[in-house]
């Protein structure tokens, strides 16, 4: 079979967007790879920064991953009242901007806040801390696990559950071998962009956790502080950026297709 | 056919509009400048658009291209590397600011002067170092370290929780009572800031004196942004600038 020659007029708008995509990226690249990306790698600021990124990322994901998977298997799987508005609600922080979440946790959690009292009560201060950097990125974040784990459970095949119980299997080895492994794409999907979200995330973190080299400034408000007196650390941050978004994403890609081409 | 080219034009020229031009300002220059714009404008027609940031950016942005036609910034610092690369022609010095200490209403920390921003556990916000007011703030420090021959900066710089990027941001933290002090300039007093938060004066001799210079910048309207430049240090501009807390230059 011959393939259709590609049509001219889509061919030419897709390489526009295409190349409008792609460019600042490779600009990117190019600048913050070029010349003294070591040097520049090894700044007490810059790796400040990708020490608390990844940490609180890290813990992030964990929460997500922890707290948002039996949310999502219960929305998949049962049904009970107010079931959609709960849906619903879910997805706002993904609509909302992330400088709205900012204010929202420094009402309910900060100082003055509606939980303020109770939390300095508790010797508990979160603004400021690295802990209000986690805040900030799991109330950005973990809806896009939550909807992405929702639509794994949605997508198994409920008779292979069935006939793993016929078999004998308690409910808790159905979701261990049967459930969680077949789900398994979908939620790695998901927590893909939930830690990419976490740590891209810039207004609700500046605003709620401030900026303080090492302890809450993050590789994006890391990047936004150089950009404003010296520009190499921040090209080689946001060089960073690129090439760990770019590989988390190409591993995701080789595991999906991996376990797709293994189940037909 | 018309009309999505003059649409066209609208987005990506500023010329389409008569006569208008771009002044880049510091960001505590935001409601005295926001002022003395509409006064101009009333005066001669021309049409002020304002980008205001930590003149740090404002700085940056102006070595990578943007178009202004007016920067007024809030130190020499920010200013002199654009005169001297010839980005900015002229400098006029037009005004001065103070730094002073606020604290939220209920002073949770019980601050009384500014040597309390070095007890321990005191949660203290300052602009980072890059920013005018970040480096006017560490040399207040400084001066008073100095002067009571204390290690009182080093202290207090520990006890900072959160370097902001701009002063208007300080006043932010402070105002919402997450920080328990933070320094900015005199002029971040805004009436509605004022509400909100006590003041604490720092005493003459450890304040710095901010000086403010402003010129117009090339590629530029000369013209217009020239009238600008002199509207903001005639009598009329500098009363307003004045009405905001800013100080006259000596």
């Amino acid at each position: 079979m011959t393939r259709p020659s590609l049509p001219l007029v889509p061919l030419l708008m897709g390489v526009m967007l295409v190349v409008f995509l792609l460019l600042p990226t490779l600009v990117i690249l190019l600048h913050g790879l070029s010349g003294g990306f070591f040097p520049a790698l090894l700044q007490p600021v810059v790796l400040d920064a990708l020490k608390v990124s990844l940490v609180t990322t890290t813990i992030t994901l964990l929460l997500t991953v922890g707290l948002g998977t039996p949310i999502a298997y219960l929305l998949a799987r049962y049904r009970f009242r107010g079931k959609i508005l709960l849906d619903t609600l879910l997805d706002l922080p993904i609509v909302l901007p992330p400088v709205v979440a900012g204010v929202g946790l420094l009402l309910t959690f900060g100082r003055n806040g509606l939980l303020g009292p109770a939390l300095t009560l508790a010797g508990i201060s979160i603004a400021f801390s690295p802990a209000a950097v986690v805040l900030a990125q799991l109330f950005t974040s973990a809806p896009f696990f939550i909807r992405a784990s929702k639509g794994g459970f949605l997508a198994i095949d409920r008779d292979i559950e069935a006939a793993a119980r016929v078999d004998g299997a308690s409910n808790g080895q159905v979701f261990r071998f049967i459930t969680w492994p077949l789900a398994f794409p979908f939620l790695l999907e998901g927590m893909v962009l939930a830690w990419a979200r976490a740590l891209g995330e810039f207004g609700a973190t500046i605003l709620f956790a401030g900026s303080l080299q090492g302890r809450t400034q993050t590789i994006t408000l890391s990047i936004y502080a150089a950009l404003e007196s010296d520009l190499k650390p921040a090209l080689v941050l946001s060089a960073v950026m690129v090439v760990v978004a770019f590989t988390m994403l190409g591993v995701v890609r080789r595991i999906t297709a991996r376990r797709s081409r293994g189940e037909s | 056919m018309k009309k999505p080219l003059l649409f066209a034009l609208m987005l990506f020229s500023p010329l389409a509009h008569a006569q208008s031009i771009t002044v880049f300002a510091a960001a505590s220059l935001t409601d005295a400048f926001k002022e003395i714009g509409s006064a101009f404008q009333n005066k001669t027609g021309v049409e002020v658009t304002f980008q205001f940031a930590g003149s740090q950016v404002l700085r940056t942005q102006l070595e990578q291209g943007a178009k202004a036609d007016v920067y007024a910034s809030a130190s020499d610092a920010q200013f002199d590397p654009l005169v001297k690369s010839g980005l900015v022609n002229g400098k006029q010095t037009f005004t001065r600011n103070q730094l002073v200490v606020i604290v939220p209403l209920k002073n949770p920390a019980g601050i009384r002067s500014l040597s309390d921003l070095a007890k321990p556990g005191v949660k203290v916000v300052v602009a980072q170092s890059s920013v005018p007011v970040g480096q006017y703030t560490r040399q207040v420090f400084e001066n008073l370290s100095r002067t009571s021959k204390t290690s009182f900066s080093q202290k207090a710089l520990k006890n900072v929780v959160s370097e902001e990027t701009n002063v208007r941001q300080v006043a932010l933290k402070v105002q919402f009572g997450e920080a328990d002090a933070g320094v900015v300039y005199t002029t971040d007093l805004t009436p509605g800031v004022r509400a909100q938060v006590k003041t604490i004066p720092i005493a003459g001799k450890y304040n710095v004196v901010a000086t403010y210079p402003m010129g117009t910048v090339k590629g530029g309207n000369p013209n217009a942004a020239g009238q600008f430049v002199k509207f903001v240090l005639s009598k009329e501009g500098q009363n307003i600038l004045k009405k905001w807390g800013f100080l006259k230059v000596k």
